[in-house]
């Protein structure tokens, strides 16, 4: 009988703790036949859990072009959470998926893509950007604008400084006033006003844009000023999910169910949906 | 225009009070459901009469009521019971709430039948509050209430004379039924608990599953949480939609704590609680 | 759709045979619905009340394992339990009851098949029965049904007399099921069928399924929701007895250190943690939002995304809420507020 709630088993290769609540995890599947027939496409995101514990929703970290390992990446909320933190290499933990719809990578090459994260919001939208960079040549000019609250909260700090090295790609990473450390020597601000200072170009370009509410909620009007039309903007959504297969109700808002219609919406469909999440 | 309704209205007029609680009719019968008024003109719409069988205290503890301001509430002895062991417990202060105090003759859940000593709710029968105890202004007329067998107590001194096995069996077949809808829960007006034990998580005490250990452990706890706090208004046995007998073990809790420590819960304000009070004359024949 | 005819004393001959070859036979009874063990007890009343819940959890039980797990050091090794392929009967069931199992299908089949549904619901053989109760709570003529319909029954009984029921062969598995007691069955008679049929009192049907879901599609915000959920108390009642209502919690329970089961239990929009997030946020964090979601969630939502509402007018929730919130009474406000 095909099991639609079996998780596949994934040993923990490697810990790395990105910020005293943020780690991230490197995964491989126990079985290598698995591992040679799993795919997904960037944006798409699994169930993970420990057993005893519960199952979690992060997205998948990592970009479909490195398949060595699978990431993801979690701050310290809940039980389940907080369980997977107390983990070590070595343990075994459960993935569901891949799941959901995911960022229209193909509708994009050609374009230029300016991405902006706030805090723990670079997670879902690393898998991209590393997506984008593993396929350079298709896309246009690419900007990656991202912000903490301090240079402590800046997760993917290694990758940061590849980003930051690479000559094809524009990189600024911003922590809010006060969040800065004596020798910070990048940008100072808020994700929104650092987004209006660099002043990314709108035509032919796409926008992804993930972080805190509040962070959307203030660089929405800066993108519209600069002409981005809100189809172009492309965003994540965080929700309440539980089952990952459009069943057990918990994502559902309005006509859509987070799981499999989104996580990933553009602007004119999230100001669409009841605003309830 | 009833006694009722001009009480409520002059309330709700003069400022007194910010919204009034009571029953209205519903459908096109004689049944009741509870309704908040807080426009003096929607307060015609409430009634007294044979049916109004909900405990309207289990409102007095959700937010949604108590930010209102100032609440009246029209109550029966049973349901005053249940605001005087909040004020007990301090959750409501006397002060936020004026007591429409019914006296009452008893009420039924059969609307088809005539109501009699057959169809009376149990909880009526050896009913001590028919003329309420604490309150602001009372209405209505006492009449008696018809006497009948009391099939509880006959059901619980059934349970008393079985066996630990048989006993355990008996349980077993009701808690089965249960489907965890918590619906005896929120009926409940002492069951006002921000966080439920039943929705911790870390650690998961109890399991929200409807299986044979979830039901057991749930039904259990519940009726250890409110042994020496549940004032016996049924509500949460008149909800279960899988009719599970579950005022046995909140009745017999009950008087065990009167037998145990001559404590009634919800009949004095300033009454100590059971469980939030020591007395050195309490038996301990149970330690040696 | 062939038609035939069935006598009492056949029909509780066939029950008989099947409860000897070990086939669970469920049907309503004064308790609800439960497993018979004489034929005797099997519903032929077409005036009998509804039952206070639905035959759902036979086929979507109210708490079930999806994996067990055994731990070992740093290893896991995951068991799956198995669904057993039994035969099972609904003996007797109201149109409203009935037609649940299409309307859910929709939702466990959505892209990934819920093997733990379709195996239950694929052994399941839906014998429906002719209603002749209705009350003040039911309204299965508004929201597409009647107490006739055949629709989602496999075979449809109308009692033609005191001892003569008209058995109506609705589909494939209904005619398979047949095969083995076709000397029970006597030529049918559709025109005294027909007759019955008309003769049945119809609900009446009190509102526009379509208006209603247009007037919920632009008034999200209206403040007609507001006075809606005001007296909920929140528990699950209503979902759960309803045919229908389907939303459901994972979880793991530990037997021990190393042994434990991941379950799958019914869960209800009507509890307050139902959407609260981790970060101790809830889009939802009053009654009257949550009560919004279930009215909406039904009478739009659903039937915008399968075609098919989610509800089947059975007034089960109506009956039973511990605060007598009508479904019935709220959508036809509804509809009375999209006519203005």
């Amino acid at each position: 009988m095909e099991n639609i709630y079996k998780p596949y088993l994934m040993e923990v290769k490697e810990v790395i703790t990105e910020t005293p609540d943020t780690t991230t995890f490197r995964l491989q599947f126990k079985d290598p036949e698995v591992a040679k027939s799993f795919n997904f496409k960037a944006g798409q995101f699994g169930e993970y859990s420990v057993f005893g514990e519960g199952e979690c929703t992060f997205c998948i970290a990592s970009s479909p072009t490195r398949m060595e390992f699978l990431e993801c990446s979690f701050k310290k909320y809940g039980k389940v959470t907080s369980a997977l933190a107390r983990l070590n290499v070595g343990d075994t933990i459960g993935l569901r998926g891949p799941y959901g719809n995911h960022f229209p990578i193909d509708e994009m090459k050609g374009k230029n893509v300016v991405f902006i994260a706030g805090g723990i919001g670079l997670a879902p939208v690393r898998c991209i950007i590393d997506n984008v960079l593993d396929l350079r040549e298709e896309f246009k000019d690419i900007n990656i604008i991202y912000g903490a609250r301090s240079v402590a909260d800046l997760v993917y700090k290694n990758l940061l400084k590849e980003w930051q090295e690479r000559k094809d790609i524009k990189t600024f990473v911003t922590v809010d006033p006060g969040g800065e450390t004596p020798d910070w020597k990048g940008e100072i601000g808020f994700v929104p006003t650092v987004v209006e200072k660099i002043a990314p170009k709108s035509e032919n370009t796409v926008a992804i844009i993930c972080g805190p509410p509040i962070m959307i909620k203030y660089t929405m009007p800066v993108l519209s000023k600069l002409g981005f039309k809100d189809e172009d903007v492309i965003t994540t959504l965080e929700n309440r999910m539980k089952c990952g297969l459009g069943k057990c109700g918990r994502c559902n808002i309005g006509n859509v169910y987070v799981c499999k219609d989104g996580p990933v919406f553009n602007y004119k469909q999230m100001k669409d949906l009841p605003q309830e999440f | 225009m009833n006694e009722i309704n001009t009480i409520a209205k002059e309330l709700l007029t003069s400022g007194k009070v910010n919204a009034v609680i009571g029953y209205i009719r519903y459908g096109n019968d004689k049944r009741t459901k509870p309704f908040i008024a807080q426009k003096p003109e929607e307060a015609d719409k409430f009634v007294i009469n044979k049916f109004i069988l909900n405990n309207l205290a289990v409102y007095l503890t959700r937010e949604e009521i108590t930010k209102l301001g100032k609440i009246g509430i029209i109550a029966k002895g049973c349901d005053i019971k249940a605001i005087v062991a909040l004020i007990q417990e301090s959750q409501i202060k006397r002060d936020d709430v004026y007591i429409i105090g019914v006296n009452c003759s008893g009420v039924t859940n059969d609307f088809d039948i005539d109501f009699n000593a057959e169809t009376v709710a149990g909880k009526c029968l050896n009913c001590e509050v028919k003329s309420p105890k604490l309150f602001d202004v009372t209405v209505g007329t006492l009449e008696d209430i018809p006497q009948g067998e009391d099939k509880k107590l006959k059901m619980i001194r059934g349970v008393e004379a079985m066996n630990s096995e048989e006993r355990w069996d008996f349980f077993e077949e009701e808690f089965d039924k249960c489907i965890k809808c918590y619906a005896c829960r929120q009926a409940c007006p002492l069951c006002y608990c921000e966080q439920c034990i039943v929705d911790k998580s870390i650690p998961r005490w109890i399991e929200s599953s409807a299986s044979k250990r979830g039901n057991f452990s749930w039904n259990l706890i519940r009726a250890f949480h409110l042994s020496g706090r549940c004032i016996g208004c049924n509500e949460c046995e008149r909800v279960c939609p899988m009719d599970i007998p579950l005022s046995l073990l909140n009745r017999k809790m009950a008087m065990v704590t009167k037998d145990d420590f001559n404590y009634v819960s919800g009949m004095d304000v300033n009454a100590p609680t059971l469980v939030g009070s020591y007395d050195l004359k309490d038996n301990e024949d149970f330690i040696e | 759709m062939e038609e035939k005819i069935i006598s009492k004393e056949n029909l509780l001959k066939l029950c008989s045979d099947l409860l000897k070859n070990n086939v669970d036979v469920i049907t309503p009874g004064e308790k609800g619905y439960v497993k018979i063990k004489n034929e005797n007890e099997v519903a032929l009343n077409s005036k009998t009340k509804h039952t206070k819940a639905s035959f759902k959890e036979y086929i979507f039980p109210k708490s079930e394992p999806i994996i067990y797990y055994k731990k070992n050091q740093n290893d896991v090794e995951i068991i799956e339990p198995k669904v057993e392929e039994k035969t099972t009967v609904i003996f007797g069931a109201k149109p409203c009851d009935i037609r649940s199992i299409n309307i859910l299908s929709k939702i466990f089949n959505w892209d990934y098949k819920d093997e733990f549904f379709n195996v239950r619901a694929n052994n399941t053989v839906l014998i429906g029965l002719m209603c002749e109760y209705a009350d003040e709570f039911c309204f299965c003529t508004s929201v597409n049904l009647s107490p006739t319909s055949v629709e989602g029954s496999d075979i449809f009984l109308l009692p033609l007399d005191e001892n003569n029921f008209a058995v109506r062969i609705v589909t494939e598995k209904g005619t398979n099921f047949l095969k083995s007691y076709e000397n029970y069955l006597t030529p049918g008679n559709t025109e005294k069928s027909k007759a019955v049929e008309a003769a049945v009192k119809q609900p009446e049907k009190v509102f526009d399924a379509e208006k209603v879901k247009e007037w919920i599609t632009g008034n999200f915000e209206s403040e007609y929701w507001n006075s809606v959920g005001r007296m909920c108390l929140g528990c699950a009642q209503c979902a759960f007895v309803c045919p229908v209502c389907h939303c459901f919690d994972i979880v793991d329970e530990d037997y021990n250190y190393s042994e434990g089961r991941r379950m799958k239990n019914w869960d209800g929009c009507q509890f307050d943690m139902f959407t609260k997030h981790a970060s101790g946020h809830n889009p939802r964090n009053d009654q009257t939002k949550r009560y919004r979601q279930r009215i909406s969630h039904k009478f739009k939502y659903y039937p915008d995304k399968f075609d098919e509402i989610l509800c089947t007018g059975c007034g089960r929730c109506s009956r039973g809420c511990p605060v007598s919130i009508d479904i019935k009474g709220i959508v036809t406000e509804i509809n009375e507020l999209a006519k203005a």
